[in-house]
């Protein structure tokens, strides 16, 4: 209970988890710099930290939606497959698009990140955005709507002039950056035969009667690609062999050891470059009881340091997702992985624990991230195994992807279960047979 | 023949369905599969400290443990308590 101060007012209550713990809620009035020294240092470090800055990653000169060759103004561009090229199919003209790494020095000053640096095709999205652009045709007037949910491009029904959504709209369907597919269809076409091939004999019957690898489909997915500078510490113990010798005699022969046990902790200062994190819900749900996401995560890496300026160019014939998560929530995977890779880094320095570590705490400091957003190019073969569990249709969709720059082709084919377990009962009993003819013998 | 060894033929069979099974639904699934960020990803380590304060706090004897019970220096995506 609060007691009356002598003034009449109420005492301000003290102590852990008292209101002068907590950050002031949005509308408050701001904080006194005497309230400020008095809330504890990680509150007030998140009060006085600067707003998140933004890196302008708009093509401005695309702002109209035409996207015309520099040489005879045409809008017929096409991504030039293999390359990362943009060809006009009107004069053969081919041109480049801006690399983002160097335009926006996204390679740059790692070491020196401070705060939230945020591009400004990876800023949040604005749920009431309206997925439908409304562009006026640049030859001849007319108004074209292009429906952001599913496409990127349209053609003008008049003068067939092609309009693209090149600003970035607040719905997330417009990144930073795009690096263009490498692998041709036909090449991943033959990279997925080839990983089936080698899995035919007890994938489902279904699934071997319905595979036709050229109704691949080339699919822009979105990333967020984060720099990041941070510091973590690990505490735990380690042990040293000092001896190893036997034990007892006969039957009761023991093999054991000595040790030295040892407290251990490490410090670690690093900076990450380009991990690539899922922006879309969905998929970012690697649970592989459940869905096969895990196939696409393991396609990564990307040379994303090749990505290009976002261009919707790059996405004529091919599909592409939109992005549905926020930095916010991509925010406790990237510690989570930073202090992962923060162990990976510790584990050569206790190499000398020769009987291994056991890290019992753990804590990770991220003093600055950069975050921009990309559309990374993946070709995959999907097939609906129809069951119980899964997706929300039932059942479980396996994907079979290709990275679209390297080539790296991972897969989750479906089993023929009984067929699966027959063959491994006969393993079995020959297995048992053989032995209980040697006991016998 | 030895009671052990006659229980360690006995089990082969089992063993080796079931090792059958795991290893061919593992190459078919791929379950286990994901990307490897903590060594795919570009890593500029600026300092890493700790090492001279590492000090011996007890001895074991006699154990049959091959390794420190709990042993997570490998596994990296296994968190622990925040320190």
């Amino acid at each position: 209970m609060a007691h009356d101060a002598p003034s009449g007012l109420p005492l301000r209550p003290t102590g852990p988890g008292s209101p002068q713990d907590m950050p002031p809620a949005p509308g408050q009035p701001p904080l006194s710099a005497d309230d400020l020294s008095r809330l504890p240092e990680p509150v007030r470090s998140e009060l006085l930290a600067p707003d998140p800055a933004v890196i302008d990653t708009a093509a401005k000169e695309l702002r109209d939606g035409v996207n015309r060759c520099p040489k005879c103004g045409a809008t017929e561009a096409r991504h030039r497959a293999g390359g990362d090229r943009l060809v006009c199919l009107y004069c053969r003209h081919e041109w480049a698009a801006t690399r983002v790494e160097e335009a926006f020095g996204l390679g740059e000053g790692l070491a020196e990140l401070r705060g939230t640096q945020i591009a400004s095709g990876a800023r949040d999205i604005d749920a009431d955005a309206e997925h439908l652009r409304s562009y006026k045709c640049a030859g001849c007037g007319a108004e074209v709507v292009i429906n952001t949910e599913t496409s990127m491009t349209a053609r003008c029904h008049w003068c067939r002039h092609v309009l693209g959504v090149n600003e970035q709209i607040a719905n997330g369907a417009v990144p930073d950056a795009v690096l263009p597919f490498h692998i041709r269809k036909d090449d991943a076409v033959a990279r997925i035969r080839q990983f089936v091939d080698k899995r035919r004999l007890f994938a489902l019957k279904a699934f071997k009667e319905q595979f036709k690898p050229e109704n691949v489909v080339g699919v822009y997915l979105p990333y967020m690609v984060v720099d990041a500078r941070g510091s973590a510490d690990a505490a735990g113990v380690g042990e040293v062999l000092t001896r190893r010798y036997t034990r007892g005699s006969g039957k009761n022969k023991q093999t054991v050891f000595d040790a030295d046990v040892w407290r251990v902790q490490r410090h670690v200062d690093f900076t990450v470059d380009d991990l690539t994190l899922e922006s879309s819900a969905r998929r970012g749900n690697l649970d592989a009881r459940r869905n096969t996401h895990n196939i696409i995560n393991t396609i990564l890496p990307f040379d994303t340091k090749n990505a290009v300026q976002w261009n919707a160019s790059y996405l004529v014939g091919y599909t592409s997702e939109r992005r549905d998560r926020d930095v916010q929530h991509l925010m406790p995977k990237l510690q989570e992985q930073m202090l992962a890779i923060a162990r990976a880094q510790m584990q050569p320095s206790v190499r000398r624990y020769d009987r291994g570590v056991r890290w019992e705490r753990e804590r990770m400091d991220l003093q600055g991230t950069r975050w921009v957003a990309m559309y990374l190019p993946v070709w995959l073969y999907a097939h609906h195994q129809p069951g119980k569990g899964g997706g929300s249709s039932g059942g479980l969709r396996h994907y079979i992807a290709v990275n679209g720059r390297t080539g790296e082709t991972m897969g989750s084919v479906p089993v023929q279960q009984w067929k699966l377990l027959l063959a491994a009962l006969s393993i079995g009993t020959v297995v048992e047979a053989l032995a209980l003819w040697f006991i016998a013998r | 023949m030895e009671g052990d060894a006659i229980l360690f033929l006995l089990a082969l069979g089992p063993a080796s369905a079931a090792g059958f099974y795991w290893a061919i639904h593992r190459h078919y699934r791929n379950t286990d599969k994901s990307h490897a960020f903590e060594h795919e990803t570009a890593v500029e380590v600026l300092a890493l400290t700790g090492e001279a304060d590492d000090h011996k706090i007890e001895e074991v004897r006699g154990t049959r443990a091959t390794r420190i019970q709990g042993d997570n220096v490998g596994l990296h995506r296994q968190r622990v308590r925040p320190l």
